[in-house]
């Protein structure tokens, strides 16, 4: 069997994220575009020229005051460091930090028994990891290590903002075919007919509006289950110990039950999938677990 | 004359070309060795917590194990040597001593029930492998970016201008003193 080096598995999985994260920023502008020149044509790149500056003000917004969003909607709590009980997730997660040359991330913990843990946060010096109380529990050292290594690379590859970014353009094309299709919907009929000689472009506008909602979530799927890929090559870079890591998914496959309640939204953030909903297989935000204990075995 | 103005400006692209690859070379092989004495500077802090753990440890270990007084003296002595140490070398030296010495403590340990449940005792060898463990880190961290630094240096093109920014001299990795490499010998 051929041997996977984590450098490549970083390298191919680099260059993948970027191409698509290009690809969803073109898919909003485009229905930008498409939206603007039925409504009003001529105005079309005015329009754009006003659009591509706030779509970017709302993202960086967003990012900025995102993490504690994210930590409020998951019931977060802030770990106290002098805690005796928490010293030895404190430890891992200081140690991994120093192995990446990162600052210690800020630590919370999830009162849930599934074994789950994610990051937030705009770049390594403002980031969040959190864990279940569930993983602290089930987890030994040397596999606890290797899902915060996963969650640290995540921090120091800039998924966390990347992630966020996603979510936000997800969010906005949702927003922006819905009120199109709606203005459709209630546009007064006498308007409707003065506009017949743009029959096609409303169309076009329509399958957009309905398509592109759903070419995203696709892209989004695809790009997070890349990034998982990515930060379980990079944990392995950090903690040089494939086994720790592989041995807490097949521990977490196990155990999991998929009944963690959070939102859709957020879901990609995740280790694991933390709902189990019966349109996975398209719309998976996670690699299947399988996979990853697969190619963590054959480094 | 367009010939002449395209090859004017063909000259002046390249010349850009050239002086951005310079300064991002030079920059990058700045930065780097910056990491690497970065790098070293958080081995060297959390060296630093593990010798002010061994006190406490002692204090708690001394109540428990009444005929072990020469493996606590060991760790006493090696702290002392280290504090002391004013060069790289013995620095080193004192600091192996010191982790031989520890580990045989929690080796010795182990026949100590009582020890072994106190709660001061747990949280104290908890502290200590946490922070052998970030020790192990920093120096893997130290080691990654002395690999990158002496590639940048030694691969074009940062090898043209390495000696420009006076850096020139690949750096040395940190290897693990023979000393630290032998399993602990632990006599009862």
């Amino acid at each position: 069997m051929k041997r996977v080096s984590f450098y490549d598995q970083i390298a191919k999985n680099r260059r993948n994220s970027a191409l698509l994260s290009l690809a969803v920023f073109s898919i909003l502008l485009s229905l930008v575009y498409s939206i603007s020149s039925i409504f009003a044509p001529g105005l079309s790149l005015g329009f754009l020229a006003l659009a591509t500056p706030t779509v970017l003000a709302y993202a960086y917004l967003t990012y900025n005051y995102g993490d504690g969003i994210v930590l409020a909607a998951t019931r977060a709590r802030r770990v106290d460091e002098g805690d005796p009980r928490y010293v030895h997730l404190v430890n891992v997660v200081e140690g991994l930090s120093i192995a990446a040359g990162i600052p210690k991330p800020k630590i919370y913990l999830i009162e849930s028994d599934e074994m789950n843990a994610f990051a937030t946060g705009k770049d390594p010096a403002h980031a969040s990891i959190a864990v279940t109380t569930g993983l602290l529990r089930g987890l030994r050292r040397d596999e606890l290590e290797g899902v915060i290594g996963h969650e640290i690379s995540h921090v120091r590859n800039y998924d966390i903002r990347f992630a966020t970014l996603v979510a936000v353009m997800v969010g906005l094309v949702a927003i922006l075919s819905d009120m199109f299709l709606r203005s459709l919907w209630y546009a007064p009929r006498g308007e409707r007919r003065g506009r017949r000689d743009l029959g096609p472009l409303i169309l076009v506008g329509i399958l957009l509006a309905i398509f592109a909602p759903i070419a995203v979530r696709l892209v989004q799927a695809a790009i997070s289950r890349r990034r998982e890929f990515l930060a379980d090559a990079s944990s392995v870079e950090l903690t040089r110990y494939p086994p720790g890591l592989a041995n807490a998914l097949e521990k977490i496959m196990k155990a999991n039950k998929g009944d963690m309640k959070v939102s859709e939204a957020i879901s990609h953030l995740f280790f694991v999938d933390p709902t189990r909903s019966p349109l996975d297989g398209l719309y998976a935000t996670h690699p299947d677990i399988r996979e990853r204990i697969r190619i963590l075995r054959s480094m | 004359m367009p010939w002449s103005w395209i090859l004017v400006a063909a000259m002046a692209l390249v010349a850009l070309i050239a002086v951005a690859i310079l300064v991002y070379s030079m920059n990058r092989i700045i930065v780097l060795s910056n990491r690497i004495d970065n790098a070293w500077s958080q081995i060297d802090v959390q060296l630093k917590k593990r010798a002010d753990l061994v006190p406490n440890l002692v204090e708690t270990v001394r109540g428990y194990m009444k005929h072990e007084e020469k493996a606590i003296e060991m760790v006493t002595k090696a702290r002392e040597n280290m504090m002391r140490a004013t060069d790289v070398k013995s620095r080193a030296e004192a600091e192996g001593e010191l982790a031989r010495a520890l580990k045989t403590i929690f080796a010795i340990a182990e026949n100590y029930p009582n020890l072994r449940a106190s709660e001061n005792f747990k949280l104290l060898q908890e502290q200590l492998e946490g922070i052998e463990g970030k020790i192990a880190y920093a120096r893997q961290f130290y080691n990654d970016s002395v690999l990158n630094f002496n590639n940048a240096i030694t691969t074009i093109p940062g090898r043209w201008f390495a000696g420009i920014v006076g850096k020139a001299k690949t750096r040395e990795f940190f290897e693990i003193p023979e000393a630290e490499r032998e399993p602990v010998k632990v006599r009862f």
